[in-house]
């Protein structure tokens, strides 16, 4: 395995087992609106493994081997994307178990490849701001987000509680439209967003490269 | 003469310093020096030399290649040694050694941790353990170890004591001994590099000012003793340095070769005398406002 993947690879794989140990147990066994708040969770737990593992990094040392940029950025992308890919398929995975008790319907599996693939975009966005402004510029950046993502989480989740009317995310028209046919609405939102992530990709080669912040 | 160096107008700009159209060229089996004071821009210019940093402006070819299309090539050929320990501080040396041999095509793992015994350097501690030397050392015994055919060194003896510093001089003279290796490294002149290196870059203000064979660099430059009034007036009015003393005046030339007729009068009177100029006293000539 390639020593740069194995490291990095610490702080997503942990991140992901935390956060279905800790959200899978609601997923499961909680009424409505778990589907519509646990998921909310995901890009701000995937930012949080990108920021731990960032805080680890040395990229000044890397940049003394022989690995090419190219090749460190998409040792990174893969760790976002496979992070994202296995949350996206557990929540999915319990999202349809849940659908006979009627907690999850076809349009929360629309919700969850829209909260999945917003996560992906975001953190792939988040690295790239760290190529280029270092990490000690971007901590309090990546702090705030975090902060303020769990803190709007919380928000929604009591109002969703306490106020009548308030929206819910997975009940918005678009998502209940693209949920009459869950399956194809995911696979074409997936391969639009994963054609974006390339596109990242790219632009984080060249940031990386011609960026000295994160050295 | 083959080249394995060839850098031509590198301009590099920073919100406080600019590296300005420098040129150079690196002859291989030599040992190069690059000399000159603090934020002269040795570090930036290395860096850039050594695929560290990007070339914004100019050309760059190392080892006939350049690292737009060869670096994972490039940094096979080349051992760098930062001015600043860059590595895992939380790691073990032996885990360092672990983490980076797979990158190598031809790691030295028996040599490497030849060279950590030889530099004293327990392969168990953590690197933050390490003293500034030792992390110096570790960097060093990284740049040996994968059978590099230029070393760009920067400060490579800095931080070190007398008896590593020595080991380390002789490691860079065995290097370039069968031709084949070919060294460039930064130093401040008291740090022994200057002993070893024959081809002399002074560089200050983000420029080279001074590029010289050692031999022919000292050859020239000469300090120029003398009582008032026994140089010829053109003589006295070319020295830089120009100390006045109780018993007259001493300055320096960087002209002595072509004086030399016209200082064998003055000589024989005993009113003037010569000595040997240093690389310091040459670079200090060199330096704005020294």
């Amino acid at each position: 395995m390639d020593p740069i993947l194995r490291r990095s690879s610490f702080y997503y794989v942990t991140s992901s087992i935390t956060y279905l140990a800790v959200m899978g147990r609601y997923m499961l066994t909680r009424d409505w609106p778990v589907f519509e708040v646990i998921p909310l969770f995901m890009p701000v737990w995937l930012l949080s493994a990108m920021m731990a593992s960032e805080s680890d990094e040395r990229y000044a040392f890397l940049r003394t081997l022989p690995v090419p940029d190219r090749t460190v950025v998409r040792t990174k992308f893969v760790l976002i994307l496979s992070s994202a890919a296995f949350q996206w398929t557990l929540m999915t995975w319990a999202a349809l178990g849940r659908m006979d008790d009627s907690v999850a319907e076809p349009s929360t599996l629309v919700y969850l490849t829209l909260v999945c693939l917003f996560g992906l975009i975001a953190v792939a966005g988040y690295q790239i701001g760290i190529w280029r402004l270092g990490f000690t510029s971007m901590k309090p950046v990546l702090l705030v987000t975090i902060i303020a993502g769990i803190a709007l989480i919380i928000v929604h989740l009591a109002s969703l509680k306490r106020v009548d009317d308030w929206p819910a995310l997975s009940q918005f028209g678009v998502v209940e439209w693209l949920g009459g046919a869950p399956w194809i609405s995911s696979a074409v939102l997936i391969a639009i967003a994963l054609l974006a992530f390339r596109a990242l990709m790219r632009v984080g080669v060249r940031v990386k490269a011609a960026n000295e912040a994160h050295l | 003469m083959d080249t394995v160096l060839e850098a031509a107008d590198l301009t590099k700009h920073y919100e406080d310093f600019s590296l300005r159209g420098v040129s150079l060229t690196v002859r291989k089996g030599s040992i190069s020096g690059l000399f000159g004071p603090n934020a002269a821009g040795k570090s930036t210019l290395l860096r850039m030399l050594a695929g560290q940093t990007p070339v914004p402006t100019g050309t760059l070819r190392v080892l006939g290649e350049s690292f737009g299309s060869a670096e994972r090539d490039l940094k096979n050929r080349i051992g760098y040694v930062p001015q600043e320990p860059v590595f895992f501080e939380n790691q073990t040396v032996e885990w360092l050694a672990r983490f980076s041999a797979p990158y190598f095509a031809r790691w030295d793992g028996a040599g490497f941790y030849r060279l950590l015994d030889e530099f004293k350097v327990n392969p168990l501690k953590k690197v933050k353990h390490l003293s500034g030397g030792q992390k110096k050392l570790l960097s060093m015994a990284f740049a040996l170890s994968h059978d590099a055919e230029l070393l760009i060194l920067d400060e490579p003896t800095a931080g070190l004591d007398v008896v590593h510093r020595r080991a380390l001089l002789d490691r860079l003279r065995a290097f370039v001994a069968d031709g084949d290796g070919t060294v460039l490294a930064a130093s401040h002149i008291t740090d022994g590099l200057d002993e070893i290196a024959e081809e002399i870059w002074f560089v200050d203000d983000g420029r080279v000012v001074a590029h010289e064979d050692k031999d022919d660099l000292l050859a020239r430059w000469k300090w120029v003793h003398f009582k008032d009034g026994a140089l010829p007036k053109a003589i006295e009015e070319g020295l830089v340095r120009v100390k006045r003393l109780p018993f007259g005046s001493s300055g320096l030339t960087g002209d002595y070769l072509n004086l030399r007729a016209a200082l064998v009068g003055p000589l024989a009177s005993g009113d003037v005398k010569l000595d040997n100029a240093s690389l310091e006293d040459v670079l200090l000539s060199f330096i704005k406002g020294a």
